[in-house]
Parts: C-alpha cells; sequence; structure tokens
C-alpha cells in the first residue's frame, strides 16, 4: 500500500474476510460432512432441501438488502432453472454441471426481465408485480409439467419414465448432500465477492438514493438488472439442486404462495447476514418437517412463522440472525464496527 | 466557460426558470436568490435530473442537454446535495472509490485520485472508518471527496455550509477555494450565507421567480439595490 497511509482507525473489511476465510472454509466442511454421520437418510434429504434453500434465501436477501428491492418470485425463478436442468438432463443428457449452470443463466435472464419492472417501480408494486409474475409461473406450470423423460418438447410423459441423474461425484443421498452445500457455498461466496467490489459499492450507492448514484456516475439501470440477474442465476441454481435432490419436480410445489412464504423467511432470519439465509431455509424446511416427527401437522409451522415475522418487524429489523450477532457483541464485547442498522 | 441558453423548466403550471441564458466563466460562481427562486432547480438541469422543457447547455464545448446524469458524471460533473448522501454501510474510501470505480482508470491512478481526493477534503485519517460513525462535518467532507475525485470539470455544490459551526464553514471555504486550483475545476456554489459568497466566488448570478436578476462580480452584486429589494422584498412595500 501507500507510504503516506495513516495508522489503520479500524480494522479493513478485508482483512477481517482473510482471518475469518479459513473458520468459515472449516465451518462449510463440517456442514457438509457431519450430519451424514449423525442422521439417517430422511433427515439427510429435509438437510439437503435446508442447504438449497439457503442459496435461495442468500438470492432474496441480496435483492433486499442491497437495493431494497422486494421479490416475491424467487420459487418461480427455482422453478424455471429447475425446469430447464431437467430438459437438458433427459433431452441430452449433459452433466449434472452444465444443466446446473444452464438452469442458472436461464433463471438470470428471466430475472433481468422481471428487473424491468423493477427499474421503474419499488416497495409495494413491485412486490405485486414479482408475486403476478409468481403467479403466472405456478399456471403456465402446472399445464407445462416438468419434463420427467417423456418425448416431445415439453419432456412430460404422464408415466413417469424415469429420475433426474445426479453428478457423477455425488450420486448417493450423503455425497449429494455434500455437494449441495458446497454449492450453496459457491453461491454465496459468488454475492460476497461481487459486495466487496465495485458492484456492492453501486448498490449500497443506489440503496441509499439514485439521484447520489447517478451523480456519482453509477449506470442505475445497469446496475439493477445485474442484481436481479445474479439473485436469479443463484436460485435457478438452487432449482437444479432441488430438481437433482428428488430427482424430479411435481408442478404443484411452485405455487406463488411458496415465493411469499420463502422472502418472508428471509426477513425473519436476517437479510444482514449469511447466517440469516440458513435460519431462514432452516425455518422453511426443518421447522416443518420436526414439527411432522413430534406429531404435529407440519402446517402448524405457519402460525410459527406468522408470529416471528411480526416479531422480526417489531423488535428485529435484522432478523434472528441480526439478534444472534447483538447477542454475540455482548456475550464477547466486540463492537460490530458500527453496524447500526 | 459554461453556456446557458435560453433554458425553461416548468413544473405544471409554474415556471421554476424562465429562459435564462447566461455565460458563466468564472472558476467559482455563487447562485443566490430568495426560496423558490429556482437555484436547486438549476442545478438539477444542470446534473440532467430535469430536462428542460427548452434550451441548451454547452460546457467546454460539449453539448450537455441530452446526456443521462450518470453519463455527464462520468463526463466530469459532480454535484453534493442539500442533504449529504454519504453512503452509512461503506467505509469513506468507499464512498469516494464509487465515482472512480465508473471511469476507465488504471488500478494504480484510482489509488493516487482516491488518496488525492481524500487529503485534499483533510479526510485521510480516517479513510477505512464506516460512515456510519462519522459527525455531520466529516460525512459532508465525504461527500465532497466524491464531488473532487477522478478530474472533474465542473462542480456543483448544494448548500454546503448549511448547519456548520463558523471553523467548520472555514474549513469548507479553504477546500471551495483550493478546487481551482488544485483540483482544476470550475464550482458552482448555491448557499445562503452570504459571507461563504463572498469569501469564495469571484462571481455570482442571482435568481429569481425563476428569471436572472444579475450576473457579474460578487462584491458588485452584492452592493445592486436591485439584489437587496429581491432579497428583502423592498419592492413590495
Amino acid at each position: 500500500m501507500m507510504a503516506s497511509d495513516p495508522p489503520v482507525v479500524s480494522t479493513p473489511a478485508l482483512a477481517v474476510w482473510r482471518s475469518r476465510s479459513i473458520g468459515l472454509l472449516l465451518l462449510v466442511a463440517a456442514l457438509a460432512f457431519l450430519p451424514p454421520l449423525l442422521l439417517a437418510s430422511l433427515w439427510l434429504k429435509v438437510l439437503t432441501g435446508v442447504a438449497i434453500y439457503t442459496l435461495t434465501a442468500a438470492a432474496i436477501a441480496l435483492l433486499y438488502r442491497r437495493l431494497g428491492l422486494v421479490s416475491l418470485a424467487h420459487v418461480a425463478l427455482m422453478g424455471a432453472g429447475g425446469w430447464v436442468g431437467l430438459r437438458l438432463a433427459y433431452g441430452l443428457g449433459t452433466p449434472f454441471e452444465v444443466n446446473m449452470l444452464a438452469g442458472g443463466i436461464a433463471a438470470a435472464g428471466l430475472g433481468m426481465v422481471f428487473a424491468y419492472p423493477a427499474l421503474r417501480m419499488r416497495g409495494l408494486y413491485l412486490a405485486l408485480v414479482t408475486l403476478m409474475i409468481a403467479g403466472a409461473f405456478a399456471i403456465i406450470v402446472n399445464v407445462l409439467q416438468f419434463p420427467n423423460g417423456g418425448g416431445g418438447w415439453s419432456g412430460f410423459a404422464v408415466k413417469s419414465a424415469g429420475y433426474m441423474p445426479r453428478p457423477a461425484i455425488a450420486t448417493s443421498d450423503v455425497g449429494y448432500y455434500a455437494y449441495c452445500v458446497v454449492v450453496t457455498a459457491l453461491g454465496m461466496a459468488l454475492i460476497h465477492w461481487h459486495e466487496i467490489g465495485k458492484a456492492g459499492r453501486a448498490w449500497a450507492l443506489i440503496r441509499r438514493s439514485e439521484a447520489a448514484a447517478m451523480s456519482s456516475g453509477v449506470d442505475v439501470p445497469f446496475y439493477k438488472v445485474w442484481a436481479f440477474a445474479l439473485s436469479g442465476f443463484l436460485a435457478g441454481i438452487a432449482g437444479v439442486l432441488l430438481a437433482g435432490n428428488l430427482q424430479m419436480l411435481d408442478a404443484r410445489s411452485f405455487p406463488a404462495a411458496e415465493s411469499v412464504m420463502i422472502f418472508a423467511l428471509t426477513i425473519v432470519g436476517g437479510a444482514w447476514n449469511p447466517v440469516g439465509a440458513l435460519i431462514a431455509a432452516a425455518l422453511y424446511r426443518l421447522v416443518p418437517a420436526l414439527l411432522n416427527d413430534f406429531g404435529v401437522n407440519g402446517d402448524a409451522a405457519y402460525i410459527i412463522f406468522g408470529a416471528a415475522l411480526i416479531h422480526a418487524l417489531a423488535t428485529a429489523p435484522r432478523g434472528i440472525a441480526g439478534q444472534l450477532e447483538d447477542l454475540a457483541s455482548r456475550l464477547f464485547g466486540r463492537s460490530n464496527g458500527g453496524n447500526t442498522r | 466557460m459554461i453556456e446557458i441558453d435560453a433554458v425553461t423548466v416548468s413544473f405544471g403550471g409554474v415556471t421554476a426558470l424562465n429562459t435564462l441564458t447566461v455565460q458563466l466563466d468564472a472558476p467559482v460562481v455563487g447562485i443566490i436568490g430568495p426560496n423558490g427562486a429556482g437555484k436547486t432547480t438549476f442545478l438539477n438541469v444542470l446534473s440532467g435530473f430535469v430536462r428542460p422543457n427548452s434550451g441548451r447547455i454547452h460546457a467546454f464545448g460539449r453539448e450537455l442537454t441530452g446526456m443521462q446524469p450518470h453519463q455527464r458524471a462520468q463526463w466530469g460533473l459532480r454535484r453534493s446535495f442539500q442533504k449529504e448522501q454519504a453512503v452509512d454501510e461503506l467505509t469513506v474510501e468507499d464512498n469516494v472509490r464509487v465515482v472512480l470505480d465508473s471511469l476507465p482508470l488504471s488500478r494504480d491512478v484510482v489509488e493516487d485520485a482516491l488518496t488525492g481526493a481524500l487529503e485534499f477534503t483533510g479526510i485521510s485519517a480516517i479513510r477505512r472508518r464506516s460512515v456510519a460513525g462519522l459527525n455531520a462535518f466529516e460525512r459532508r467532507m465525504t461527500e465532497l471527496a466524491r464531488c473532487v475525485a477522478g478530474s472533474p470539470k465542473l462542480i456543483l455544490l448544494d448548500e454546503p455550509g448549511a448547519g456548520f459551526s463558523q471553523s467548520e464553514v472555514a474549513t469548507l471555504r479553504s477546500v471551495i477555494n483550493g478546487i481551482a486550483e488544485t483540483i482544476g475545476a470550475r464550482t458552482f456554489l448555491i448557499d445562503h450565507d452570504v459571507d461563504l459568497i463572498q469569501a469564495t466566488c469571484q462571481r455570482t448570478i442571482v435568481l429569481d421567480f425563476g428569471s436572472l436578476v444579475t450576473y457579474g462580480e460578487t462584491a458588485s452584486v452584492l452592493a445592486d439595490p436591485k439584489v437587496r429589494a429581491v432579497y428583502l422584498g423592498m419592492e413590495e412595500t
């Protein structure tokens, strides 16, 4: 660095990130390899779902945190990515990674289309537009159905003709779980890499004020579209991972209400912290399964989610993850770097 | 030389700028006038937020009228806002770096420009601090550093001195006075603080009801009975 640098007053964000990165790697490894040793295969499938929805929640949180945009269409984006992934898997027999990238790119393209209303709208109106898109997707996919090995353009046969192959290196449930954890971690690293760079600075200014962003030379429409494309890309990848988990997708499991639910849980979990996405996904996939296991109807989870959302809006704007962060800084007496949000 | 040629802006039935024609050529030009005179509208037209109904703007031989706000910024037009727009969640240097991100500069040039802007505004000691923990004056200087970074051509400052103590305004004054020489940019300054206008602006333009009252040497403009009438409302008695 430069000789004229003043003494460092506070720790630069990058150095914190470096010292944390080894810990993060260990955490990802532990998440990927420990649970299979402890759990039966049913629970492993649930945890795989948690890993996949963590990526979706992180993608939603990115739009909310960086641009203040509410997207209620992310489950539809997952579905679109999953559709493309399945279509390629059956139609061309391409490797899983190729299908995943193609699903991600297709959903990114769709996300860029969603971004069009976002250039002019915010808040409630944008949320309504995205909700309508999610509703439209639910109808289209109910007519079209997900490819399941059938013939023709849509690849759907009434009697399922096969299962989607998993990646060659992770065909077992245990292997596939670890695969999903690693892909989700890479996806979140991609978000982080964007946030500490040019795009993150531009997004931060846009969120502060579009006028200030424009007069600082930021091409506001470009960066908004970019954020939607990145968010859609990750949701699309999550959709293909989901298809690989169940080795098929059911059109009935993509109603618009699911998009609303995962958005609400992202707020409850906390959009300002990566852990928030994990909490959101755990609430979404794990809590209903646990309730079922206790002999309670899994739908009872919705009551808990409703209460949690009210709690988050009233007392914890940074979500459960924000509260945990505050608790940790209180316990260890650490400053949270002036982050008062 | 910045040429404003018959610029008219109306919002519904209100004419915010009325065929304003003026050629501004001093290093620092003051813009004064009572509330609602069209000062901020004038800056908004220059920075591209408001499209004039008619008229043209040329700056240093370049026609600005059709350019988008971010294109004007990349060309070299910067502005500060009445309410400062520093971003809490970024560090001071990242707040400034944003403006350099959009310019086609090499990494070394960016670092030099960043250091230069932070030193010029006197905030290099806090460059790694998060803006959330700064006081109002440090936030204002962060915004000002964003305005001077990356060799701008024209800087628009909308009431930068409002709400600061005398010593803070004195610091601000010396920074504004240094812009022409150190940064090499022209500055347009809106402020209600006549002392600040007198101490920094070689020439001053006076607006009232969207029309040009007068433009000339600051001292003679401020002594002009017409200007005093506009400010003190004597014509109405």
